[in-house]
């Protein structure tokens, strides 16, 4: 069964936020919300990195753990998702992820929180596959369409990759030997633990 | 005589020093999803919804198409 996972190489992210506006305009994402964006450190000066920031799909998900009514679940290929007919807008997950993944439109005057939205991995959520109920709420359903998120599929320097662990960390060696650094899988620890180089992660998934 | 009325008093002030686990496995209480390659396309067939995803991030390696990769 597959593992999916996000990929994102420092060594080539142009901060062009391709996938920022990928995401956006695939899911119809609601103005203020934004479930994946580009996140640049030491900007202008010499070593600045970029890194392309959403759901990483966690091993052992933080959200999860502090949901109050339990509306986040894992798919089979271990995917985390969350049904917004139960969510309360507690905001406890945003509090939890280590990621900033989980977002909250606003939903009325004095800062009310409408029900949490976060990357799906382009996979929709617990209604029909590919039905407008599902589109509204979460998205498009690109999965059950055998297609890969759109933001990787869109990234014009494929520094963001996506797909079954075991198959993206073969992509990311083959790079890695090639040009001969930036063994680091960007928050890999933290999402599944374990070590956060691709060498080590060639197995395919340690959890 | 000092050490039996020591330790049940230990016991007690240490019994706050534990961490509930926060990653219980709880369970989902909300609508069941199925599965991404039921219905639509693939029609329940998971071997070719796998085949379609591994064969859409063979695509993600530009090394399969430039042939410069380092072996």
């Amino acid at each position: 069964m597959a593992r999916m996972k996000f990929i994102c190489d420092a060594e080539r992210c142009i901060e062009c936020n391709a996938c920022a506006t990928a995401c956006k305009n695939e899911n119809e994402v609601p103005w203020g919300v934004n479930r994946r964006r580009v996140v640049t450190l030491n900007d202008g000066l010499p070593g600045e990195r970029s890194i392309s920031v959403a759901c990483m799909h966690c091993t052992n998900a933080p959200c999860m753990a502090v949901c109050p009514v339990d509306c986040f679940y894992r798919t089979e290929d271990q995917i985390v998702l969350h049904d917004k007919d139960l969510c309360i807008g507690c905001g406890y997950c945003y509090y939890a992820c280590p990621f900033g993944a989980p977002q909250f439109p606003q939903a009325g005057a004095f800062g009310l929180r409408g029900k949490m939205d976060k990357c799906t991995y382009c996979a929709g959520g617990p209604e029909e596959n590919g039905s407008v109920a599902e589109f509204r709420k979460y998205g498009r359903n690109r999965i059950a369409e055998g297609k890969l998120p759109l933001c990787a599929e869109m990234c014009s320097t494929k520094a963001l990759i996506a797909g079954d662990s075991a198959v993206i960390a073969r992509i990311y060696k083959t790079r890695v030997v090639t040009r001969g650094k930036g063994e680091e899988l960007w928050g890999w620890t933290v999402a599944y633990g374990g070590s956060d180089k691709v060498s080590d992660n060639l197995g395919g998934p340690s959890a | 005589m000092r050490i039996l009325l020591l330790a049940p008093a230990a016991a007690l002030v240490l019994a706050a020093c534990h961490e509930i686990p926060q990653d219980a496995a709880k369970p989902y209480a909300g609508k069941a999803d199925v599965a991404p390659y039921e219905g639509g396309i693939f029609n329940g067939d998971k071997q070719k919804f796998e085949q379609a995803l591994a064969e859409r991030a063979s695509h993600e390696n530009e090394y399969l198409r430039t042939g410069d990769a380092k072996k």
